[in-house]
């Protein structure tokens, strides 16, 4: 009875609150209008769950959304609508180009701006203040294919494939430059380097290039519509995972990837991926009641890591604001650039670097399996199936 | 060896597909003189209609008439459903304005193009849709250690039958030649009694159904679609045409297949990256030396 | 019919005169009162209203049609970005040398295919726009940074006063179409709009009467080209980064549409199309997912009722008759 009445009085003090506008920027059309609608919905029930709790000093969330298109110019508009709308604090975007401008008039507004899918390296390099994001960056992921995927196969050959976006370029390239002392050194050699054109859908031509350099592995960086192409036309071709080893980047969900190419084409494929919500529910609570909420209203969680750190991007201001008690973006800024751990999110302990890097973002090796679904490679389990 | 004979392969089938959507561009284009831009998100509706209906219809019908049964149902509804919408804009966002002017005909079908892609992701949704194996032959043919897939022979072999057919049409009956006549001068033909409506409405019919067919196809061997598809579709196919001599039919496949031969060889032996740049570069000297294309007449533009 | 009174009405002087500083007091009164980000939008319509002028010099005076703008855009906005990331230019500096450098690219790339007639030429101004933007993409020499562009561009100054703000960029972009705006009216009254608008409505004619065509066109070109590169070096400025995804395909279009939608060779016509084709997706964001369907549907919709353009040029017989019937 007490619990109810004080829920109760919960939902009226919240109800008569004045809403704290948070802002949300992301490409709700345009070719990555599904990041973006994934984005939205999550951070729609990040911002349920927040509500739910009572909201942030007991006032509720309320979501103002832009679409940028996932254009650097559609980006400047829509963060000058959000700027104009009031906003403080914004929760965007997806495309490291798109931000680079947006970010700059949040900076100069003083507005608080949490990023969760721009993952290339300098974005918090030029000593912002206001600047966050909850993703990783390129070159972590890079240095986990080299320093941990590579040894784990004994791999001497490898063959880098990307796409020729911003964010593909960006991990190549951080590949290379983590390869090049054992490139020097004489242990390894880089027989295949060479893009592909995004929106592309014929790569045998690229495939067939690759086949002949004849690698042990293959690390593709790029998204996951030519990387299903990839697979599924590389099988076509004769091409055996179990003789290279095929290996994805983040942006490669493994369901999507069954769905378009077909699981024969996929089974034994691997991805490099940050823990995506199916392994976080075992170890975060927060990430539980996340997948449960996002199942209830829009049906199977997707696999975008991306998303869930837009989701974490909301519960990062609502700790940080619970803990300072400031509406201030500076102020609230200045506590999350302590490195202090501010809270744990859907994807873990949310604490950043003074520049506004994310630390310890975790990466995983995931492997498609006879079903499949997305596993944590285990040689002793999957070893069969890339030929251990 | 090979390897080149498998990127000839490559070639010929991306080549047809572009074969497909051109020869749509250059019927509507002979007859209109409009370039239709929304000529390529019509080849992306096929594709979605096709895996609407196959996602339906496999059920019943792939149980009862197996895959064989359900592909012409996919291809006969994908083509009819683009073909009635390709009547419709042209009804509604053609046919009031090419009278006026070829500009602002282009303009409205900018607009098309725009409106249906967008259209497309209202309907069927942002994400990359997948044809399920169930609907797909994934047969194929084991020659030594080449491998021909039995959906490439059916992509190459209904190209070639659909081309000679429009060809027998156009060149041969009574309607080609009020086609043809339509095509050479809209005034003269009404003059002589011809029903150059008829002729239009035949255009808009027979090009997006066609491109709805390559939709389809291009659904099939990729085994995935999305609402932005049509744009590149578009804008390759239009290269293709122009490459051939455009309002040409024979020209529209010459200039598909050899747009396809141009970039598997490049993207196989020189680079992916910079396989657009040749094509283009390739295309641009093409016109510089013979500036109607490779088929074209020399016809002196209408004084 | 009642618009060509309305338009003779608008044709007296003192008419004009009230009208002009009508306008003119709107735009420059406009950031004054608006929100910041209506003062961006205002930014980009000046900034596509530079493009549509540029191509409506090509496109609209001499009818060649051009679909691969978005090429001298970029080239103008790039060479912004390197001039001023490597060596240290100051950026407003700039704004003559990338018009120079956009009108000179445009004066080799179409010196060999000026010849080219109607649709082949637009083909291959859209395979220029696609060269552009993937040489661009694919970093020949490490110069071009790629997909990731160039960044870090230093923000313009005027006489000690940095440009930062919407209202700055909003009046700089202003200032430009002004001048580019009275410059195109005073060339469409001289001999050689005259003898561009000849080869727009007969080549062959305006030929036989001694009009060098080849010389004409070419200089349309440049000219156009030359507007694109300042709209690029006031686009890298404002955004402080330049990247390919920016200057696509579907860019030269838009600015097709621009020129047609305000009628084509109209200034102020030209104008108003690049109000529209900006203003439109802004005011229906609401329905974001759904803004670009509409758009599509407004494109036709207005070449429907206004076949002609929104306020297209006038020409000197409709000052003395009313025709009927339209």
């Amino acid at each position: 009875m007490r619990a109810f009445i004080c829920g109760l009085v919960l939902v009226a003090v919240s109800a008569w609150a004045q809403p704290i506008l948070i802002g949300f920027q992301g490409p709700l059309t345009g070719p990555w209008a599904v990041e973006g609608d994934w984005a939205l919905k999550s951070v729609q029930i990040a911002v349920e769950i927040v509500n739910a709790r009572g909201g942030i000093l007991g006032r509720p969330i309320q979501l103002v959304v832009e679409d940028d298109g996932g254009t650097p110019k559609g980006g400047t508009l829509a963060a000058q609508k959000l700027i104009a709308a009031g906003v403080k604090f914004v929760v965007g975007t997806y495309g490291s180009m798109v931000c680079m401008p947006s970010s700059e008039l949040y900076e100069e507004e003083g507005v608080l701006h949490i990023n969760y899918g721009c993952t290339r390296v300098d974005l918090s390099a030029r000593g912002f203040g206001y600047y966050f994001r909850t993703s990783g960056r390129d070159d972590s992921q890079a240095r986990f294919f080299v320093e941990y995927v590579i040894p784990l196969f004994g791999a001497k050959r490898i063959a880098v494939m990307h796409d020729n976006t911003a964010y593909a370029l960006g991990v190549a390239e951080d590949v290379l430059r983590y390869l090049k002392p054992l490139l020097d050194a004489g242990e390894v050699q880089l027989v295949y380097y060479d893009a592909i054109m995004p929106g592309e859908r014929d790569h045998t031509p690229a495939l067939t290039a690759l086949r002949d350099a004849n690698p042990d592995i293959w690390y593709y960086t790029g998204y996951y519509p030519e990387w299903a192409l990839l697979l599924r036309q590389g099988k076509d071709l004769g091409l055996d995972w179990k003789k290279i080893k095929a290996v994805g980047s983040n942006a490669c969900p493994i369901s999507e990837t069954v769905k378009i190419a077909g699981l024969d084409a996929v089974v034994g494929a691997m991805i490099t991926q940050e823990p995506l919500p199916a392994f976080l529910v075992e170890k975060y609570p927060l990430a539980k009641e996340f997948v449960a909420a996002y199942e209830a209203k829009f049906g199977p969680i997707h696999d975008s890591p991306w998303a869930t750190y837009a989701a974490d991007a909301i519960f990062t201001l609502a700790f940080a604001i619970e803990a300072t008690k400031s509406l201030d973006p500076a102020v609230v800024a200045r506590y999350l650039r302590s490195g202090k751990v501010v809270g744990e999110g859907i994807t873990g302990p949310l604490s950043f670097s003074p520049e506004g890097d994310r630390l310890g973002v975790p990466y995983m090796l995931l492997i498609c399996d006879e079903k499949g679904e997305s596993a944590r490679f285990d040689p002793a389990v999957h070893g069969h199936l890339v030929g251990l | 060896m090979l390897t080149f004979v498998q990127q000839l392969l490559n070639g010929l089938t991306i080549g047809s597909f572009y074969a497909f959507v051109a020869l749509g561009y250059s019927l509507i284009y002979a007859i209109l003189k409009l370039i239709n831009f929304a000529h390529g998100d019509l080849f992306g509706l096929g594709a979605y209609l096709g895996y609407t209906v196959f996602v339906y219809a496999s059920g019943v019908v792939g149980r009862t008439l197996g895959l064989w049964g359900l592909l012409p149902m996919g291809f006969a509804a994908a083509a009819l459903g683009t073909a009635c919408a390709g009547l419709v804009i042209e009804r509604v966002a053609y046919r009031p304005i090419y009278p006026i002017g070829r500009l602002p005909a282009v303009v409205s079908a900018l607009g098309m193009a725009i409106f249906l892609s967008n259209f497309i992701m209202a309907v069927w949704g942002p994400r990359y849709l997948a044809y399920q194996e169930s609907f797909i032959p994934t047969g194929f043919w084991q020659i030594g250690e080449f491998k021909i897939r039995v959906l490439q022979v059916l992509i190459l072999v209904s190209s070639l039958v659909l081309l000679g057919v429009l060809y027998f049409v156009v060149e041969r009956t009574t309607f080609g030649a009020a086609v043809r006549a339509v095509a050479l001068d809209r005034e003269t033909a009404a003059l002589m009694g011809i029903d150059f409506l008829k002729v239009i409405r035949f255009a808009f019919a027979v090009g997006p159904a066609l491109g709805a067919i390559a939709g389809v196809f291009v659904g099939m061997y990729y085994r995935q679609i999305n609402f932005t598809m049509g744009w590149v579709y578009g804008l390759k196919a239009f290269t293709a045409t122009i490459l051939g001599g455009i309002g040409n039919i024979p020209g529209a496949m010459v200039g598909g297949i050899l747009l396809g031969l141009l970039e598997a060889l490049t993207a196989g032996y020189i680079s992916a990256a910079w396989k657009d740049v040749f094509v283009f570069a390739a295309l641009m000297l093409l016109l510089i030396f013979r500036p109607t294309g490779l088929l074209g007449e020399k016809v002196a533009e209408k004084v | 019919m009642n618009l060509v009174r309305l338009r003779n009405f608008a044709a007296h002087k003192p008419v004009r005169v009230a009208l002009f500083f009508l306008v003119f007091g709107f735009l420059v009164s406009f950031p004054f009162w608006a929100s910041r980000y209506w003062v961006d939008v205002g930014f980009y319509v000046g900034l596509y209203a530079l493009l549509g002028l540029g191509l409506n010099v090509i496109l609209g005076e001499v009818g060649l049609f051009n679909l691969g703008h978005a090429a001298f855009w970029a080239i103008g906005a790039y060479t912004t970005a390197i001039l001023n990331v490597r060596f240290g230019l100051p950026t407003l500096a700039l704004l003559p040398i990338s018009a120079l450098v956009a009108a000179g690219c445009a004066w080799l790339v179409s010196s060999p295919i000026i010849h080219l007639r109607g649709d082949y030429l637009c083909i291959v101004t859209i395979a220029l726009g696609e060269i552009v933007r993937l040489v661009l993409i694919n970093n020949p020499g490490g110069l071009t940074g790629g997909p990731n562009g160039v960044v870090g561009i230093a923000r313009p100054a005027f006489l000690g006063h940095v440009i930062r703000t919407p209202m700055d960029f909003y009046f700089l972009v202003w200032a430009v179409v002004a001048v580019c705006a009275l410059a195109l009216r005073q060339l469409q009254r001289s001999r050689i709009g005259r003898a561009w608008n000849y080869i727009r409505e007969d080549e062959i004619a305006a030929e036989s009467m001694g009009v060098d065509v080849r010389a004409l066109k070419l200089l349309a070109f440049v000219l156009g080209a030359a507007l694109a590169g300042l709209a690029g070096n006031i686009f890298a400025a404002k955004m402080r980064m330049v990247s390919p995804d920016s200057f696509t395909f579907m860019e030269s279009c838009l600015m097709f549409c621009i020129v047609l939608l305000g009628g084509m060779g109209s200034v102020p016509g030209t104008i108003v199309g690049a109000a529209l084709v900006v203003l439109f997706p802004e005011v229906f964001r609401p329905v974001a997912q759904y803004r670009l369907l509409f758009f599509g549907l407004a494109l036709a919709a207005t070449m429907y009722f206004r076949p002609g353009g929104l306020w297209p040029r006038r020409r000197a017989v409709e000052f003395l008759v009313e025709r009927p019937g339209r």
